[in-house]
């Protein structure tokens, strides 16, 4: 079994570079075609900056979020996580704290949100998918708790810049974000011997504990990792829409792990790609914002959210299927 | 000789599970909430207690069938909150379908919604938390549908179904519970579909090398996981009186709870409805007792999510039986 993973592994860099590829050039036709149909609404100047800055924390969260997929864990906790940062930002804002310490009080939330759950995988062992839906529900609550179920302004010249800020007037700040994030997780996922070893783990966790990896302590800075950048997603969140309200982020990890998977990464972790993660997280992102162009109800798009997660799952065990037939 | 043993065996089989320490946490509790309230320990309040586990309970009674076959299924709140709000809509006074077929509808609509989740998660072979998390969101956008027309539920019979009480103390739906508990309990035990449901969540591998129908007997399961999410959305309208596409909402985090602390272990092949009805017991009293406490609303939230996360984690401390080593 290890061996013909790893096997798929060697064999692997040509055909996800082509499948990133394909997902790269799905995306292309889907914006042409969207800025068609849509027109003049969906190619316009109105539209693609919020899309751009929506797409952004989910992109954000979604890097991070691949590199404790493919080490074999998952966090589904990143929704009740943005919350819980969202209603922290806006009630420590009211007290009166200055906005850069409010940034780090949030950050650190995050890690520690990060840092509980990875204790719960690593140290006891529990199933990362039972988990983290737990502490889903926790985060979420204890963000309820924190505004008493209300939304509250959150105004603060650094929480706005973090959102709806411009970089030389022209680049939206959470775009920098975005591109700073993809960066870094690229480099370490492609380039340097702790993605090569998160691979490791996903592939095979056993044989990466016997050939001398910490399994335990990548899993968990993944986990802090995931913790740290879901909150920075919180913030940014908090600052577009100028209100902490613990119902941020609501449903996001169906979008996020979807997105995922469509780009590539495999559910018991060892294969996936950053890029491709991108690719998804642009091609889901485009697709949710047209149907809202469109005018389609939110429970529609529901609908199209879960059946997205489900049709894409299904395609990657079908081709798994029809591959290991023709072996 | 041998029959003395044998009996020993199974009554030591028993304190091995985590059900007599489940008796134990709840007398304790109960003595701390009588002490704690003075509202508590009233047979109102203990009616109360019974008839609101109701849709909770019959939700349990499926997921267990399903998880002791080491599958999973999130779409449970999400399934009855359709059965529910479709028969609502059926029962309207300008539609007006008669309850029979109504009801045979909504088990029809349970069943399909299990019968599909099953296929996705044997036949094409996702996990099945992913394919109910999916799931769970299609089933609930579908819900939307009827969202305007505000349906209530005049029908008498109906009406009845989740609120009459024997002898006016005890709740006709705690017997519902423990009839379907106990018919689940003997086909567990004694039918062919139990012992091979429980051989597939003690090792999937073993089962289909031995030759059992894996994949029939798990669709199986997720179809009557499907079923009595439609016992439970009619129960839900019965209850509340009308249909409203959001019911059931959250239900699957409970369920969990309850099952987990019930003594099933995640990943199959053990558990017994008689811990699932004790745990059953145990959450809505907690639940009933953070009321009568004033507790806050989102604060109660919280209590629930670290219930869960407690619960599982003491599952994962009995299941491990070596040192873990990655």
């Amino acid at each position: 079994m290890a061996e013909i993973k790893a096997a798929e592994v060697s064999q692997k860099k040509k055909s996800v570079l082509n499948n990133t590829a394909i997902l790269f050039l799905i995306l292309v036709a889907m914006f042409g075609i969207f800025s068609y149909i849509g027109r003049p609404w969906f190619f316009s100047r109105l539209n693609i900056i919020p899309m751009i800055n929506n797409l952004s924390f989910i992109g954000i969260v979604a890097a991070v979020l691949t590199m404790v997929m493919i080490s074999g864990e998952i966090d589904f906790s990143v929704g009740g996580n943005i919350g819980l940062t969202a209603c922290l930002t806006a009630v420590l804002l009211e007290r009166g704290l200055p906005g850069w310490l409010v940034v780090i009080i949030a950050l650190a939330a995050g890690a520690a949100m990060g840092a509980f759950n990875g204790m719960l995988v690593t140290v006891i062992g529990v199933n990362s998918i039972m988990a983290t839906i737990g502490t889903m529900f926790i985060w979420r609550g204890i963000g309820y708790t924190l505004t008493n179920g209300e939304s509250m302004l959150a105004m603060n010249p650094v929480i706005d810049f973090i959102g709806r800020g411009f970089i030389f007037k022209v680049i939206p700040f959470p775009i920098v974000l975005l591109v700073i994030i993809f960066v870094l997780t690229y480099v370490i996922m492609n380039h340097s011997k702790w993605g090569r070893r998160i691979y490791a783990i996903g592939a095979n966790p056993l044989a990466s504990y016997l050939s001398g990896i910490n399994v335990k302590r990548v899993k968990f800075i993944g986990f802090l990792l995931c913790g740290i950048t879901a909150s920075l997603g919180g913030l940014i969140l908090t600052s577009l829409s100028a209100v902490g309200m613990p119902q941020h982020g609501q449903g996001l990890e169906l979008v996020i792990v979807s997105s995922i998977i469509l780009g590539g990464t495999v559910l018991g972790g060892g294969k996936g790609q950053i890029l491709g993660t991108l690719a998804g997280v642009l091609i889901l992102s485009i697709l949710y914002n047209f149907l809202t162009i469109m005018n389609v109800y939110y429970f529609y798009i529901q609908i199209v959210q879960g059946s997205v997660l489900i049709i894409v799952v299904s395609t990657y065990e079908i081709g798994q299927a029809m591959k290991r037939r023709r072996m | 000789m041998e029959k003395v043993e044998k009996k020993y065996s199974a009554f030591m089989n028993f304190l091995r599970t985590p059900t007599p320490t489940l008796i134990g946490i709840y007398i304790v509790m109960f003595i701390l909430f009588s002490l704690a309230s003075k509202n508590f320990l009233v047979i109102q309040n203990i009616k109360g207690i019974f008839n609101n586990f109701a849709v909770y309970g019959i939700l349990s009674a499926g997921v267990t069938i399903v998880m002791i076959g080491g599958g999973f299924d999130l779409s449970i709140g999400s399934t009855a909150g359709l059965a529910g709000i479709v028969s609502a809509v059926l029962l309207m006074k300008n539609i007006e379908v008669p309850t029979p077929v109504v009801f045979l509808i909504a088990i029809v609509i349970g069943c399909t919604v299990g019968l599909i989740n099953g296929i996705i998660i044997t036949k094409v072979g996702i996990n099945p938390i992913i394919t109910t998390l999916g799931m769970l969101a299609i089933i609930r956008g579908v819900c939307y549908f009827w969202a305007d027309l505000n349906p209530r539920i005049y029908n008498v019979f109906v009406q009845n179904l989740g609120r009459i009480y024997i002898g006016n103390v005890f709740p006709i739906t705690t017997i519902y519970i423990i009839v379907a508990f106990v018919i689940l309990t003997l086909v567990l035990k004694f039918t062919r579909f139990g012992r091979d449901l429980f051989t597939i969540g003690g090792n999937e591998n073993l089962a289909r090398l031995a030759g059992i129908h894996v994949d029939r007997i798990k669709i199986i399961s997720y179809v009557i996981s499907g079923f009595f999410c439609s016992i439970a959305g009619l129960l839900l309208i019965s209850q509340l009186g009308s249909g409203r596409p959001e019911y059931g909402t959250g239900a699957e985090l409970e369920v969990l709870t309850i099952i987990v602390l019930g003594g099933v272990v995640v990943g199959g092949g053990k558990g017994n409805f008689l811990g699932v009805f004790i745990a059953l017991i145990i959450i809505q009293t907690i639940s009933n007792g953070m009321v009568l406490l004033a507790v806050p609303v989102f604060m109660r939230m919280v209590v629930k999510g670290a219930l869960l996360v407690l619960v599982i984690a003491i599952d994962a401390l009995r299941s491990r039986r070596n040192l873990q080593l990655y």
